[in-house]
């Protein structure tokens, strides 16, 4: 047993020395003529006292009264007792749910296991022990708030599910924090295989963290790599295999366009972290490929690929910026972005010879150079290839009108507030879509090689960012810039959420079979939760399009055990039987209680 | 109450009653009590052979005529009763009201009546008390004299020996032996002992125990330091329900301690009241347990 505050032990000595002193007070009694003093009892209960000073004699009321005071002394100290166990009197279970914990090198799995301690946990709680659990997916979320009723934990821990994703466990982590970090006596338990991304900023308050390692072995092999390059030679099919085990292992390797086996081979023993790669002429016409291995490792869902060579499926974006978080979000939800940032273009990116790495590049308020991408997107400053010509600035324009477009729709700028726009003239092929009292406001151009958005103004210098239609407008704008109106065919990672302009209700079917209903928010609808890899059909307004879903995540392919963590700027070592140090004080009350209840009835009888 | 300590009506109770002793003593003068020697009365004793000189008037002619052979007839003696009355007189008698002290003389000169009245012969004493031994009564007409002896104004708290030292001082002494009739309220944790000591003498012990209210049911509440009026001691005690209890306890052991020993040396031992009449004590016990006939 220890105590929380042993300082409050030495108040035994001077209170105990002061009850003791009260019984050395001696009675003033009354003097009484008796026959006979031999038949009476020589029993004194002295109750009150009013003269000095007498010897001690044995009392039991002293002896309840210094039982008492040790049990209010020692519950004032806070005794705890430890206890083998994962929750104390509040937890927060955090459970991982990211697609290490797929692993089957724990029976059945490590996320099984997971659940299985989690369980445990909650069914050897305490009545008073509150719980709160977390799944800490690709999206934390608490299934359970903090509670002291198992039925409905245990519910919701049935409720969860491994996913084929990365999981945001330091968003987990931070969410827990928010929950008991302000709590005495609270932990923060995670349940995981120490597979994710490393976690800064995270303070566990006041709350004890205890880090269970699930998982033994590393062995997985998994598709690091799929995609196709024009060469010289034609379009060429890449396929990359990496070793992610400390031991040598092999895999064989079936690649699929469009659906057929085009491919088939065993692959060399591949050492520890090594990798080996396979290419091949890619058929003509293919859109969609896939490659599969099987091996011998503990983790499937990096064991299959899908590439979607739709030049509209998947755009690579620049952007250009000194910070926008509005604008990087907005460009993240449309599920064909891949995203780049900087604060300048890249050498090889500017207006030359040879193909560019990216579709779109985007200058949020920084000066606009000339770039071998097909579409631009420029806010705020015009540039020499901008379709404007830019001769100053103006504050708080008035909003007059907006054309009919397909980049204009569903957004409204009449209610922007803009503080500065500049001031440009439409040039070339530019074609003013959007107009204020001092000029045009948004100008578009296309040509047969490129594609150009301007806006007049900087979003940060606006409320733009803050509307529903800035994430429309981006994803108008992107659909213009990639001179699509929308694909048929979409490749993302597991977990990733993005949005489709899409208004009415859609069906999405997952790999399993499982049929989800998805409800539009406005004029978007925002697709979630594709955890599991794999191809999704989704229905809405009479078309149908597939979605792949795959992993290539490096950090989610490597699945040994990470036995120390570093959290928040400490480092958390794994505890596989962790303690838990209960309070003592509510024994110590009843006893009080009870102590006092009793000296006060033998009071009551003796006086 | 009259001079005479008893109410004419108790006198007329008391006349006809006479003490019944379980033993025989020896008396010293001829008197109305049997004797266990040999004497004249019509008390058939036992036959002898007749020897030279006998009286002829107690020969057995019926005998002689059938058997041929002269037989004696004895008969038993008759002789005084020596009746010691024993009237504690320690601090602890002059407790309740009446005093037991008070109901201990009226029951005393009730009892040595009786004696009186039956020829025995009565010697009073007081205990704790040190007085010249007061000579021995008989005849009804001595009745007076010991009422006078009774109703000296005695100091009660000048007593100097304990009750159970007054006995043992009675018991070495040359009395004769007899009826002991002691009329304490046993307040002394010494007093079986004596009792014992009494019967090893050869007394038939008669004990009256009166105890007052203040003794069976003391009223007594709070932090108290008991004085012992008898031996000066003090004891400090909670009045309380608890103590009450003990208390009644031990006196009610205390009171069994003395019964058993008064009925193990072939005594008769009584609890009364000093405010019990003679009528209820005659009733209640001297009758109903054949202290007398």
């Amino acid at each position: 047993m220890t105590f929380q505050f042993p300082s409050a032990l030495f108040a035994i000595l001077p209170i105990g020395g002061f009850i003791v002193f009260l019984y050395l007070l001696k009675m003033r009694r009354r003097d009484v003529r008796v026959p006979a003093s031999f038949l009476w009892p020589n029993q004194v209960e002295e109750i009150r006292a009013n003269a000095l000073i007498q010897k001690l004699r044995p009392n039991i009321l002293l002896f309840l009264q210094l039982l008492a005071l040790l049990a209010i002394v020692g519950a004032v100290a806070r005794p705890q007792t430890a206890q083998k166990g994962l929750a104390g009197e509040v937890t927060v279970l955090v459970i991982d749910t990211s697609a290490s914990m797929s692993a089957t090198d724990v029976k059945p799995n490590r996320f099984e296991e997971a659940k299985r301690l989690a369980r445990e946990a909650i069914q050897s709680a305490k009545a008073t022990d509150r719980i709160a659990i977390i799944e800490a997916g690709p999206t934390p979320r608490v299934i359970s708030p903090l509670s002291n009723d198992p039925a409905r934990q245990l519910a919701a821990l049935n409720q969860t599910h491994a996913t084929d994703a990365e999981g945001q466990v330091g968003e987990a982590l931070r969410l827990a924090s928010a929950l008991v970090a302000s709590l005495d006596g609270a932990r923060i338990v995670l349940l995981s295989d120490g597979n994710f991304e490393p976690v800064s900023n995270f303070s566990r308050g006041k709350a004890a963290l205890v880090y269970r390692c699930i998982g033994n072995l590393d062995d997985n092999m998994a598709i690091n790599a799929l995609g196709t390059s024009e060469t010289p030679a034609g379009r060429q099919l890449f396929c990359g295999i990496k070793n992610h085990g400390s031991t040598p292992n092999s895999a064989t390797l079936n690649l699929y366009a469009d659906g057929k086996l085009i491919d088939s081979v065993k692959a060399p023993v591949i050492g520890p972290n090594g990798q080996w790669g396979r290419t091949i002429p890619a058929p003509a016409g293919a859109k969609v490929f896939e490659a599969k291995i099987d091996c011998s490792d503990y983790l499937k869902s990096d064991n299959y690929a899908v590439d979607v060579t739709d030049p509209t499926a998947s755009l690579r974006v620049l952007l250009i910026t000194k910070g926008n978080l509005f604008l990087e979000r907005a460009l993240a939800l449309d599920p064909r972005v891949t995203l780049d940032k900087a604060m300048e273009v890249p050498v090889g990116e500017r207006s030359g010879t040879g193909a560019g790495s990216y579709d779109v590049v985007v200058f949020d308020n920084m000066p606009e150079q000339p770039v071998k991408a097909r579409g631009v997107l420029t806010f705020g400053l015009a540039g020499p290839e901008s379709p404007v010509t830019a001769s100053g600035a103006s504050n708080r324009p008035k909003f007059l009108s907006a054309e009919r477009s397909s980049l204009m729709e569903n957004v409204d700028l009449a209610s922007v507030y803009i503080d500065r726009q500049t001031v440009v003239k439409p040039k070339g092929l530019g074609e003013t879509l959007a107009q204020t009292s001092v000029g045009p406001l948004v100008v578009a151009s296309k040509d047969a090689s490129k594609r150009q958005i301007f806006v007049a103004f900087a979003p940060l210098e606006s409320d733009f960012p803050l509307q529903v239609g800035f994430p429309i407008f981006v994803a108008n704008a992107l659909d213009f810039l990639s001179g699509s109106g929308g694909t048929s065919t979409l490749s993302v990672r597991t977990g990733q959420t993005f949005s489709l302009p899409i208004t009415t209700t859609a069906h999405l079917t997952t790999p399993n079979g499982d049929q989800i209903e998805l409800k539009p928010n406005g004029s978007n609808l925002v697709v979630r939760d594709l955890n599991l890899v794999g191809a999704y059909k989704l229905s809405a307004e009479g078309k149908s399009r597939t979605i792949y879903a795959s992993l290539k995540s490096d950090r989610a392919s490597t699945i040994k055990p990470q036995r120390g963590l570093n959290l928040g700027g400490g480092t958390v070592k794994a505890n596989d039987a962790p303690l838990r140090f209960a309070d003592f004080w509510r024994p110590l009350a009843l006893l009080i209680l009870v102590v006092l209840v009793l000296e006060w009835w033998i009071f009551a009888r003796k006086s | 109450m009259s001079n005479l300590v008893l109410e004419p009506r108790e006198f007329k109770l008391l006349d006809g009653l006479r003490l019944n002793p379980r033993k025989s003593f020896g008396g010293k003068v001829r008197g109305e009590r049997l004797t266990k020697k040999k004497g004249i009365s019509i008390e058939f004793a036992d036959f002898r052979e007749y020897a030279e000189g006998d009286d002829l008037r107690h020969l057995d002619w019926n005998v002689l005529a059938r058997l041929d052979s002269p037989v004696m007839r004895t008969y038993r003696d008759e002789e005084d009763l020596a009746v010691h009355i024993l009237l504690d007189g320690s601090a602890s008698m002059s407790f309740g009201e009446p005093t037991k002290f008070s109901g201990a003389v009226r029951l005393a000169c009730a009892l040595g009546y009786v004696a009186l009245c039956g020829g025995d012969a009565v010697v009073p004493r007081i205990l704790g008390m040190r007085e010249p031994n007061q000579s021995t009564l008989r005849g009804r007409s001595s009745f007076p004299r010991l009422v006078n002896w009774a109703n000296q104004s005695r100091d009660q708290e000048a007593a100097k020996d304990s009750l159970s030292t007054s006995i043992r001082q009675f018991v070495s002494s040359s009395t004769r032996t007899g009826l002991v009739c002691l009329f304490t309220d046993g307040l002394d944790p010494e007093l079986p002992t004596s009792i014992r000591g009494l019967g090893g003498r050869g007394h038939e012990v008669l004990l009256l125990q009166i105890l007052s209210d203040i003794e069976l049911d003391p009223d007594l509440e709070g932090d108290l330091r008991l004085i012992d009026v008898e031996r000066g001691t003090s004891c400090e005690i909670t009045a309380n329900g608890q103590v009450l209890k003990e208390y009644r306890r031990r006196l009610a052991a205390h009171n069994q301690e003395l019964s058993d020993a008064v009925l193990r040396v072939g005594g008769r031992y009584a609890l009364v009241h000093p405010q019990d009449s003679v009528e209820q004590l005659i009733q209640r016990v001297w009758k109903k347990q054949g202290w007398m006939r």
